[in-house]
């Protein structure tokens, strides 16, 4: 199933492919999913565990390789690059915000927040950055150590650092998975408006229909396919869509 | 539990390798010294063992002196027994033979015209008798006269001249054209020393030309024993009326035996020093291995202790990992020593000194290896297995573990005490030189002062090293993750660092106290030589008296002054009531001397008026030692006599370095001529003199002697520091092993410390860290930890060397130097160690696959 959008894509995802071990005890986590995410929007990717939901993020992002199949992220075609071309990719083109274990601890929130630009020895945009820092919020809490703030704070410091670099696309995995509901609301509140706001293209990969409820579009997976989609979800109709792919998928 | 214990062994067998490699190493150099220590006490053993056969010995019946140095029987010398004895022994019913000790320093010429000498061993000439039981003859004949001569087998080899050949030999101080006539055997490996045979009256007169011998060794007759043999000989001996007395010949070498013990003793005690320090450093190994590995597990032990292990049994558990590791570390070690010695023994095969076939694997040896490799892994691990075994349960519930880090307050308290007191210690040895134990308490200081700074430093370290990585931050990211990751966990860094601090500390105080001791030489050299030229001999050999006749009858030479030592033992007072007050080095020189090639402080008394009259100088270190000033009365015994002698001066000149000088005539009156060693000669020429061809007159005057060189002072200042780089590099070898084994320490820190951040790695990995970035973050760590604990170090070492001149100023040691250039290339080698240390953890972690390394739990 092919789905189809307005705006132009981001990255997108053909008849993608990906298959852990070999002979018998092979597992097709994907098989055979063809995305396209668009630029500008931030897009849900929803399914139960084992759907392969992390599996399609990893592809996308550059962090694994797909057995088969083309993946093309921001116009290059990324699943036959060089290790070294692919390192390239996440410092220049791609954002990340992971579930924990985000921040460096030896680094301040500000070192942390620089990090890609530094690793990239691109210069800081000042202005930029004040405009993130402030938008997040984190402007008291730049010389903390990672061991001084929040949970809320430490993934609102991870989400700067993915934005600041001005990546083509940010992948975030389940970022408020360890988090209260005030802190998950925060940080969703904000990748939705660094979207409206900032025009940033992002993708999402969770298992709860409030934080999907934030997207533009939401995709589900089960089963290493994509067999649903939603547009300008809420949680309700999240809610719905899953029942209705659970009892469709009963035999 | 002990399943639970074996598991965890299997399970990361990379990461305690290194713990094992790091008590192996220590545990090889323990197992080698004792290994090295038997073979070398059974070569000697063997020599004692072959040499002396003698069923009876006639010697001196009183000490006489320490070793002279020209004498194969270096320990207790007792006074000569007349060779005149010799015909009344052989007389006395049930003697077979009685042998006089003819024995004696030798220059052998080889078949390539140079000295017959290895490496550092001496060369001695004996008189030959075919009834001594020690020698036998392999081919050709016995010597028969001063033109003829045996050569032992090894001797033979090592000079490259066979039987008929033509050579020479300096011998009792004249050279001699000689034919090989013979080769003689002794039936053991004589670790070196090259041995010429020459016929009795031609020894008699190099070696006994005033009568008199060391001993004389007697053989019975079959049946009778050594006992019966010593009651015979006994009455004949009494009435002779000498100063002499029998022993048996078990006696004899028992006697011998327990002298090169002692001689080996130092010999151990000074390797072990070694070994020690290489043990400590291997435990700081093992307990940081263990600290991380409890950390890294925490979360496991949590669960065991919910399970319903007992803190005992978590502590059990690892002490018993602990235990095997030091196991298994002290069988390699101790297979890795006695190859070391092995290789040794191959080595100087090769280079001429052989030593006794066997390598001596005895249960000694095994067991301290094995026990001291078990020992010291075990106290290494007990603090982290303590901490492990304290573990709450309810950290295994938890989401994210958390080791409470322990407070360094009170490690910083009890560092800064120890280190006070080490410095007080210091200061008190500074303060008061004189005093007896002014030693004792800079040792103790020193220690201190060490063992504070390891403590305190892990509360310094994250100043230290904010400053040595200044410059390193500029390199973004690399520098400040780097910086990050060293200053993160202080008391790792620091204890990672202390291993290499130990080392340099002493390779820096090893470099300091070799720079002095060169200074002042240098020093010494010009302030009390006045001389033109300098005639040295090259080592265990003497300055043949032919060769003195020489030079002093080369045109230009106004004198030659000789510097004759020896040894004698000293008792204070005259007559009867005199005390003994212990064996000292003595120096003759002909009064005229002073003031003519040598300038001499002198503290008190007239010094040449002293040795004109007779009497004996003392050095002022010496003086002040035993309460001595002048007028006192001594009376010296050598080999050959005592002479009663009044102190007539106190000097303070380190360029005697021997305690007591007096006139040559004195010191012919202790030490027979043949048994003084002259190393040096100062030689002054006429006013006026063109010292260009004086000296060309001297090389020629000198140059059929062999062992003889001429030397202008600043070849002289630089011989002498040369032996000193000699020494120093001997050092740097032996400290090199714990070098060795703190830059296993920073492998094995930095590797589990990639273990240990896994994660977050993987995730600078993900927000677009390179490989190579990666690498240079973990090299870069490498080598701050590497540069403090070399700078620290150092720092502590050069401090502590930097007291020794106010303190040994008498044994010649007066202007500090340090030598800044070295001390910097142990900076540039601790970067090349934390380079190389890095290398291996740096591929590990960029080799990491990132996704799988970020998702790891």
């Amino acid at each position: 199933m092919t789905t189809q959008t307005d705006g132009t894509a981001i990255a997108t995802a053909r008849d993608l492919v990906k298959v852990y071990g070999q002979g018998p005890m092979a597992v097709r986590a994907l098989d055979g999913v063809d995305v396209d995410l668009v630029r500008g929007e931030l897009t849900a990717i929803m399914g139960p565990s084992g759907s392969g939901k992390s599996t399609l993020m990893h592809c996308l992002a550059g962090l694994d390789r797909p057995t088969s199949g083309a993946v093309v992220v921001d116009g290059q075609e990324i699943s036959a690059l060089s290790e070294r071309r692919l390192t390239q990719l996440r410092r220049t083109r791609v954002g990340f915000v992971f579930q924990a274990y985000n921040l460096i601890p030896t680094l301040t929130a500000l070192e942390n927040i620089t990090l890609p630009l530094d690793i990239a020895r691109r210069p800081v945009d000042r202005a930029h950055l004040e405009h993130v820092v402030d938008t997040l919020g984190l402007r008291d809490r730049l010389t903390h150590k990672p061991a001084e703030l929040s949970g809320g704070q430490q993934q609102r410091v991870a989400c700067a650092r993915a934005l600041v670099a001005r990546p083509a696309i940010v992948f975030a995995d389940e970022p408020t998975g360890n988090l209260d509901s005030s802190s998950s609301a925060e940080v969703l509140g904000f990748l939705r408006r660094s979207v409206d706001e900032l025009g940033q293209s992002v993708v999402m990969v969770t298992h709860d229909p409030t934080s999907a409820g934030y997207a533009h579009r939401v995709l589900f997976l089960a089963d290493g396919r994509v067999v649903g989609e939603l547009r300008d979800p809420t949680a309700e109709r999240v809610l719905d869509a899953l029942a209705g792919l659970r009892t469709a998928g009963r035999p | 539990m002990i399943r639970v214990a074996l598991r965890g062994i299997r399970a990361h067998v990379v990461r305690f390798a290194l713990s094992v490699l790091a008590v192996a190493l220590g545990v090889a150099f323990v197992a080698g010294t004792f290994a090295l220590r038997s073979m070398l006490s059974s070569t000697f053993s063997d020599i004692v063992a072959t040499t002396t056969l003698g069923d009876a010995y006639v010697r001196g019946s009183h000490e006489a002196g320490g070793p002279s140095g020209a004498d194969l029987s270096a320990g207790t010398q007792y006074n000569r027994v007349p060779l005149t004895l010799v015909d009344d022994l052989e007389r006395v019913d049930g003697v077979a033979a009685a042998i006089p000790d003819l024995q004696g320093p030798v220059v052998l010429v080889g078949a390539d015209g140079t000295a017959v000498q290895s490496s550092q061993a001496p060369s001695f000439a004996f008189g030959y008798d075919p009834r001594d039981r020690a020698t036998h003859l392999v081919a050709g004949r016995a010597p028969r006269d001063g033109s003829e001569i045996g050569l032992e087998s090894q001797t033979l080899r090592a000079s490259g001249l066979a039987l008929g050949d033509r050579t020479r030999v300096v011998v009792g101080g004249k050279i001699q054209p000689v034919t090989v006539v013979g080769e003689l055997g002794v039936g053991a490996a004589l670790a070196g020393a090259t041995v010429v045979f020459l016929d009795p009256a031609t020894a008699q007169a190099a070696f006994a030309p005033d009568g008199d011998v060391a001993h004389v060794a007697v053989n019975g007759d079959p049946g009778v024993t050594q006992d019966e043999l010593v009651q015979r000989l006994a009455p004949v001996v009494h009435a002779a009326d000498v100063d002499a007395r029998v022993v048996t010949g078990d006696a004899e070498r028992a006697q011998a035996r327990a002298q090169i013990m002692s001689l080996l003793g130092f010999v151990t005690t000074f390797l072990l020093v070694f070994a020690a320090i290489a043990l400590f450093v291997g435990a700081f190994i093992i307990a940081n291995t263990f600290a991380m590995w409890v950390r890294q597990r925490m979360r496991e032990l949590a669960l065991l202790r919910a399970v319903g292990a007992s803190p005992l049994q978590v502590f059990a558990s690892i002490v018993l990992q602990a235990a095997l590791v030091g196991v298994v570390g002290a069988a390699l070690g101790l297979a890795g020593g006695l190859g070391l010695v092995v290789l040794l023994r191959t080595v100087l095969a090769n280079l001429g000194m052989h030593l006794a076939g066997r390598i001596p694997v005895d249960g000694f040896t095994i067991v301290v290896s094995v026990l001291v490799g078990t020992a010291v892994s075990v106290v290494a691990a007990a603090i982290p297995a303590r901490r492990a075994a304290l573990v709450p349960p309810v950290e295994a519930l938890r989401d994210e573990v958390t080791v409470p880090e322990r407070s360094l307050h009170r490690r910083a308290v009890l560092g800064l005490v120890v280190l006070v007191v080490g410095i007080a210690g210091v200061l008190v040895a500074v303060r008061r030189p004189d005093a007896p134990r002014a030693s004792s308490w800079l040792g103790a200081g020193a220690a201190g002062v060490l063992l504070g700074v390891l403590l305190v430093s892990p509360v310094v370290a994250r100043s230290v090293l904010r400053v040595l990585g200044a410059p390193v931050v500029a390199w973004r990211p690399v520098g400040r993750l780097a910086r990050g990751n060293v200053t993160r966990n202080p008391r790792r860094t620091a204890n990672t660092a202390g291993a290499l601090m130990i080392g340099m500390a002493l390779v820096g105080a090893a470099a300091v106290i070799a720079a002095t001791t060169q200074a002042s030489t240098r020093a010494i050299v010009e302030h009390e030589a006045t001389t033109d030229f300098i005639l040295r001999v090259a080592p265990s050999a003497t300055v043949p008296q032919q060769a003195l006749a020489d030079v002093r009858a080369v045109p230009g030479v106004r004198a030659a002054d000789a510097f004759a030592s020896g040894g004698v033992l000293v008792r204070v007072g005259s007559g009867t009531d005199a005390r003994a007050a212990g064996s000292l080095a003595i120096t003759g020189i002909d009064p005229a001397a002073v003031g003519r090639s040598i300038r001499t402080d002198v503290v008190a008394g007239d010094f040449p008026g002293a040795l004109r009259a007779g009497e004996v100088a003392v050095q002022r270190s010496t003086a002040h030692d035993r309460d001595w000033s002048v007028g006192d009365r001594l009376t010296l015994v050598g080999t050959s006599g005592q002479v009663p002698a009044t102190i007539g001066a106190v000097i303070d000149s380190p360029a005697f370095g021997v305690p007591l000088v007096v006139g040559q005539g004195v010191l012919d009156r202790l030490v027979p001529t043949a048994q003084q060693q002259v190393t040096t000669v100062f030689v002054t020429a006429e006013p006026g003199t063109d010292l260009t061809a004086l000296r060309a007159g001297l090389t020629d005057a000198v140059r059929p002697y062999l062992v003889v060189s001429v030397l202008d002072s600043e070849q002289f200042v630089s011989q002498l520091a040369d032996q000193v780089n000699r020494v120093l590099v001997i050092l740097y070898a032996l400290l090199g092993l714990s070098v060795v084994i703190a830059v296993l320490g920073i492998v094995n820190t930095l590797a589990l410390s990639v273990i240990e951040r896994t994660r977050e790695i993987g995730l600078l990995r993900a927000v677009g860290l390179g490989r190579l970035q990666l690498g240079s973050t973990i090299t870069v760590e490498s080598v701050l930890t590497a540069v403090f604990g070399t700078a620290v170090g150092l720092v502590v070492g050069v401090a502590l060397a930097s007291t020794l001149p106010r303190l040994y100023a008498d044994q010649g040691l007066r202007t500090l130097a340090v030598p800044w250039g070295s001390l910097g290339l142990m900076l540039v080698l601790a970067v090349v160690v934390g380079v190389l240390a890095a290398a291996w953890p740096a591929v590990r972690a960029a080799r990491l696959p990132v996704l799988e390394a970020v998702s790891v739990e």
